[in-house]
Order: structure tokens, then sequence, then C-alpha cells
């Protein structure tokens, strides 16, 4: 039994960034909005104060303390109350497994420390890299980048001394994924020659990454991503949208009620018909040809980026290596940084378990080739644990469900933390939930793109940002027809079902099953599920610190992180501490979330970031560049839709 | 797009004073109808009432969990919009300056008021997104 000192554990998901705390912490504890309206005493004991940041969160909200062994709640008048399993409470005694609701967090309480989850080992090393697609085959050698690449600014002349071979451009894009398409085709469309380019990335496919990620979450070239109509990564009028040309399309093959079916979705949705989502397949062959018009492949350099330095004459040198000991450099006055995400987040229990048993067949990441566990099933059947409950868990339920048409002894167990009965609260509204999904067409409220809530977060401050975030942000899944009913389906035949806990531990059992140990909400026993797989859906992690190019240039410059971890940018998407005279480099892309704009990560957030950063470079006279205004818009446009060279 | 307040205003402001203006021309100048200035003084009314509209659909906004204004929407506030001038010139024959109540002509201005909204509908879905790359992402601001 706990003693009047013994620390306790909290556990939950953030609901800004989707990382999982799990904070040993002694009480009292105070919990609330705001650091300094929290007590620093009580009963003079010091107070460990957590600080959740949400609008629906009060300055001090809560108070847990140890009262005769036993944890007592006691809410500060908080003016949206503080839930305890569901039920309203202001004065309670708490037990273990109890999970606290306190505006968008759902804090699991841990309080004997039988619990494993991989909880010594810290947050930053519960990630798995996303896998090159070249792995590196030489070993990194101390000799590239030469060593003044050590100093603050490096000598042009001392580049051409390597003999390596250097490249002077005035743009470069680094990353060579969607993020550097857009900007790079934005350039071009404002005059930009490819002469005056170059991309340096691992591969030649601007969305070659993507679509991995894409095949391995299940989303082959026939079914639809979670993006809007729109939102088009070739086309930055966003002028026809993907639903247009998919009904033009079905229009010629005399498909007229499909063509009816899509111009009505983008009339109605998303309330009176479902969301338009485009096939993602139809999305990369839009890209493809985009590609080809704007010259991706002369622009695109083959080359894993070793370190990026300003240079002593107002510009910024790339140090690359071509593999099998070939190295180069490139040498630009403007940089853009667009690298993705550089980890799967996986579940730190789950990563134990990994790392224990060395087994990576059973228990896998959805964002992880992870094919031979549908074949598996459809060859023998099981049972599957799946962890998590956004868009990614409603796909591999779909999957699930596809793999179950061919062997029905497969069974789906849906762990989450706790049940959701409402959605997350932001001033009039609420966000609707289905079956313990909370349902949104995108994975931000939409006017987070260009609307009202655009500009209130590029407005707020860094601490009100993050607040924004949590109360717009959090898990959710897209309302879909289909969706919904294999989730019925499931649940009358019998075959899916939902169960909540914490999971304190998962071990391998006598024949080398995955058994997960949960301790159940508001019970103090502890249940076992055995499965023959778990997949993780939770999601990727987008810090910087787990990149290690970007890792080292902030340690380099010395350059600020926001409160989210990711590269501090300006409203134009500059990274200002790295300005070198006439030099600028912004970035884009999931490594400034936590910055001006919260959907960085979708197409047409970076369609935004590239908006925003060229008009800057417009502002401060970049070369060849014209702002794309008016009639030079409709020009470019007309040279779009007659596919010419822009 | 999802509006802002004030890509709204602007927003309805050049379409009413562009599309609009330009639609009402064969109407105004007689091609179709009986022609008049009141077709440009409905259309200038609709205007006015109109920015005060955009004020009631912000707030209507706050109350959808996206804060967006679907399509449908748009339709749906183009039906009242019509409704009120309908209100106004017909059922409550309030004469004002430019419209005199005795002479509005239903009928006349149901089919002046479908051109020029299916025109200003068009043009806000296609060519405003043409004209401004930044238009859509900021809620509707051309400026």
């Amino acid at each position: 039994m706990a003693t009047s000192s013994a620390p306790i554990r909290l556990s939950w998901q953030d609901p800004s960034t989707g990382e999982q705390r799990l904070p040993h912490l002694s009480p009292p504890i105070a919990l609330g909005r705001e650091f300094t309206h929290m007590p620093v005493d009580w009963q003079g004991q010091r107070v460990s104060r957590i600080v959740l940041n949400s609008g629906q969160v009060s300055r001090f909200h809560a108070l847990l303390t140890w009262e005769n062994d036993q944890l007592r709640l006691q809410d500060q008048n908080s003016s949206n109350g503080t839930q305890v399993n569901g039920g309203r409470q202001t004065d309670c005694l708490l037990n273990h497994g109890d999970v606290l609701e306190i505006g968008p967090y759902r804090i699991t309480l841990l309080l004997r420390d039988d619990t494993d989850l991989g909880a010594n080992r810290v947050r930053g090393d519960s990630v798995i890299l996303i896998a090159d697609p070249i792995p590196e085959v030489a070993p990194v050698t101390s000799a590239f980048p030469p060593p003044f690449f050590q100093s603050r600014q490096v000598n042009i002349q001392a580049l051409y001394a390597t003999q390596y071979p250097v490249e002077e451009v005035d743009y470069g894009a680094l990353g060579a994924g969607l993020g550097s398409f857009v900007w790079v085709d934005l350039l071009r469309l404002c005059g930009v020659s490819p002469q005056q380019v170059r991309v340096i990335g691992l591969e030649a496919q601007p969305y070659a990454r993507y679509q991995r990620l894409c095949l391995n979450s299940q989303i082959p070239a026939h079914e639809r991503l979670r993006s809007n109509s729109d939102s088009c990564p070739d086309n930055i009028w966003g002028w026809p949208g993907y639903a247009l040309r998919e009904a033009w399309h079905d229009f010629t093959q005399g498909q007229l009620r499909s063509v009816g079916y899509r111009l009505w979705q983008v009339f109605a949705e998303p309330t009176f018909a479902e969301t338009y989502t485009p096939k993602s397949g139809r999305v990369f062959a839009s890209i493809d040809r985009e590609a080809t018009r704007i010259g991706w492949p002369q622009m695109y350099r083959f080359g894993r980026i070793r370190a990026i330095r300003q240079t002593d004459d107002g510009r910024y040198a790339i140090a690359y290596a071509l593999g099998r000991g070939q190295y180069a450099f490139l040498v630009a006055r403007y940089i853009h940084l667009a690298t993705g995400y550089p980890a799967i987040q996986f579940l730190p229990d789950l990563q134990d378990y990994r790392e224990r048993t060395q087994d990576f067949q059973v228990v896998v990441n959805a964002y992880e080739a992870h094919d031979h566990v549908y074949q598996a099933l459809e060859r023998q059947g099981g049972t599957v644990l799946i962890r998590g409950r956004g868009i990614v868990a409603s796909r591999i339920l779909q999957r699930l469900y596809e793999a179950r048409q061919r062997n029905p002894n497969i069974a789906v167990l849906h762990l989450m933390r706790s049940p959701k009965p409402k959605g997350n609260q932001f001033q009039y509204a609420r966000r609707a939930v289905s079956n313990h999904f909370e349902l949104q067409p995108f994975n931000w409220p939409k006017a987070c793109w260009g609307g009202t809530l655009r500009s209130q977060l590029e407005q707020a401050g860094p601490e009100e940002r993050m607040r924004l975030l949590a109360d717009w942000g959090g898990t959710t899944t897209a309302d879909r027809g289909d969706w919904q009913r294999i989730v019925q389906a499931g649940l009358d035949e019998g075959w899916y079902q939902v169960g909540f806990g914490t999971v304190t531990r998962v071990e391998p059992d006598a024949q080398g099953c995955p058994l997960t140990f949960i301790q159940e909400m508001g019970l103090k026993g502890e249940i076992k599920l055995e499965a023959n797989f778990i997949i993780d859906a939770t999601g990727l992690d987008g810090k910087v610190k787990t990149n290690p190019l970007l890792d080292e240039l902030v340690t380099h410059y010395n350059l600020p992180l926001n409160l989210a971890g990711r590269l501090a940018v300006t409203n134009d998407f500059e990274l200002v501490e790295m300005r070198n005279h006439k030099g600028r480099m912004y970035a884009a892309g999931a490594i400034t979330f936590g910055g001006p704009y919260a959907a960085v990560d979708s197409f047409l957030g970076l369609q935004y970031a590239a908006l925003c950063a060229v008009n800057s470079l417009a502002q401060g006279r970049a070369p060849q560049l014209r702002s794309l205004h008016g009639w030079h818009s409709l020009a470019q446009w007309c040279k779009w839709a007659r596919n010419q060279t822009p | 797009m999802t509006p802002t307040l004030l890509g709204r205003w602007q927003t309805r402001i050049l379409l009413f004073l562009t599309v609009g203006l330009l639609l009402t021309l064969p109407f105004g100048l007689g091609w179709i109808g009986p022609g008049g200035t009141a077709f440009f003084a409905i259309l200038f009314y609709l205007l006015g009432l109109g920015l005060g509209w955009d004020v009631l659909y912000i707030y209507l906004q706050k109350f959808r969990w996206d804060q967006d204004w679907p399509a449908a929407y748009q339709w749906l506030a183009a039906l009242w919009e019509g409704l009120v001038i309908v209100l106004l010139f017909e059922a409550m024959a309030i004469s004002l300056p430019g419209v005199d109540a005795e002479a509005f002509q239903l009928g006349w201005f149901l089919l002046h008021y479908m051109v020029v909204w299916v025109g200003i509908f068009l043009a806000s879905q296609s060519l405003m997104r043409l004209l401004f790359l930044h238009w859509r992402f900021r809620g509707g601001q051309w400026l």
C-alpha cells in the first residue's frame, strides 16, 4: 500500500503533439493552466505543479494530495470541472487506474508501481527512425564534412580546395519530399529558372516517402487519403480540385452517377454529404505530371545531407554524401528546409517488448511495413490488438475487415485508454463522437487552414499557441460511412470489441504471443489480453532532436526551439537566427509544428508555408522572382492547364 | 475557402462591384426585362445588407466545430438574402431611394437575383483562386 509520501505516476497523451507523458510525481500535485497560479507549498510540503495548457483548464484547476494513505482529489472551483471515470467530482478519493478528465486531457493515475510501461525510458527513444530507402553502406567517416565545418561560417575557397564538386545556385531545397516540391513548384511559377534551383534528397520522386507511409498504413493507390479536394500539391490555386477532376474523368467514362455524387460531395460537405477525399494514386499521378512540367529531374540531386553552414559571403553551404565515398557541396543564398517526420512514434511498452524479445513480427507499428500480419491472419485466423484511435486505426480496422472476408476467424480488440463520451470543446462548439472515436473531416478543424482559426493562431503568442493546439488537437478520425458500418457490424457480430484501460506491461506467453496486462479504469483488478499481433497506430514524431541533421544545426547555431520542440519560425516560416546578410533560410512541414500554423504537415499547409516563404523572398527582391498575382497568376494557371513549362 | 469576417466583406464587395455589376448591366439597360435603375439600386441594397449578414454568418460559424461554411450554406444564405429583399419591397411594399415598391416586379427581380448570385458563386469558386493566390489561405481577403 502506498504511504503518504509515495510517488505516483500520471499517464496521458499530449493533445497537441500526441506524445505520451509519464511523469513520476510525489503528491501534493497541482494541475492547472498557469504555473504561477498554482501553490508552491501545501501544508508545508512542496507541490509538484503540472501545466495543462488548454482554454478548458482553469489556472489552478485541481489538487491531488495523500490523505490517510488515500489519494484525494480536490477540484479548485474550476470553470469546467473535473471528471473522474466519466462522472463530475469536486472532492473524492482516487484509486489505481482512475482516469481524470480535465479539458482535453485524459490522465490515468497509477498509484501502485507495478507498472512497467517502458516508463524508465526517456520519451525521446520511444520512437523508431523512419528507415532510409537506401541504407548508408559506407561508414560515416569523420573526414566529411571537412574540419573547417566546425567553424560558424565556412569559406567558399576552402570548399573548392577540398576538390569535391561544388555547385552554386540561388535556391536550395533540402529534403526533396513534398515540402520541397511545393516550394520549388512555386518558385518556378514565380519565374525562377531550373538552373538556379537545386533539390537534395534521397528519392527522386517527391512523394516517395509519403507513398511508402501510405502503403504501410494500408492506403494503396485506389484508397482515399484524408485530404481535401482543393489541397492539390500539383496546383497552387487548388482549382480544379481533385473532385472536379475525378468528376470529369468519370464523365468521359460515362459514369454519370459518380459525376453527380462527386459534385454533390464538394457542394454539401461536410454537413449534408460525406467529405470528398482523393484517391492516393490520383494525387501521385498529378504530382508526376507537375514534376515533369517544372523540370524537377533537372533540379534534383541524390544525396544524404551531412551538414548545413553559413558561408562568409552571405550564403549557405550544404555538405552532402552521394554514396560510395563520393561527396559534394551545394552553395545557395536561399535555403528551404523540409525534411519531414524523422521518426515513427512508438508506445513505450511496445518498444520495450520488442527490445526484450527481439521479436519484430508480432508487435508492429502501423507505419512500418507489416503486410505479413494480414497474410498470417488470412491464412490461419487469430486475434489482433489495435492501440490508438486515430485515422490510421480506422484504416487498419478496414483492412482487417477485408481480411475477415477471406478468413472469418479473425477477432479485433481495440484498446483505448478511456471511453470518449464527448469530444473536445472550443468556444461554442464541440467535436462529434461516435463509438469512442472523435470525428473530424481532417486532422485539424477546417478553419485552421485558411479561416478564423488560422489567423487566431498566427496572432497568438507561444504559450497561447500551445493552448489553442491542445484545444483543437487530439486524435480524430474521419466520419466515413464505410468505417461506421464496419465498426457497427463488428460490434453487433462480436468480432470487434473495444476495451478501456492503461497497459501496465506487455510480455510474451509460452507460445511467443504477446500478453497485454491492463489496469482497468476504476476497478482494482488487472486483466490480461491475449493476441497474436499488436498494431500500434499512434502516429509520427516530428521532434527536431530526433533528426540528427537538424539536431546538429540547432546545436551548432544555438537555434531556438518552440514549445513543441520544433524549429522556431516566424510567421513567414523563416529561421531568422540563420540570416546571413542577404541569405535567408526557411522551413516547412512537421519540423515547424507549434509555430504560426497548425496543419503544417498537410498538402495545403505545405503550400501555405511555401507561399509565405516565397512572398517574403519576393519582398526581399530575390533574383528572378516575381510575385504571382492577378493576370500573372492567371497566365501561369493557363500554362498549368495546357501542361506547358512555366 | 473557410471565410473570416474581413475576407467575407472584401470578397463580397469585390464580386458585387465586378461580376454583380456586369451581370446587372443587361437588366438595367433593358436588354433583358423592363430596364431601369432599380436593378442597380437593388444590387447596392443587396451588397449593403450583405455586409451586415456577414457579421451574423461569422457568428454562426463559431457554433460549428470546423468553423467552416460549406458551399451549401452559401446557397441557403443566398435564399435568405433574396427573401429579405422580396419581403422588403413586395410583401411590406416599402419604397427606398432608387426602388419604388409600386414598380417592383417580383419575376424580373428573381431572374436578376438568380443570374447575379450564380455568377458570383461561380466566380468565388474558381476565378478568385486563379487571380488571388492568397485569397483562400486568408479567409477570402484578396487585398
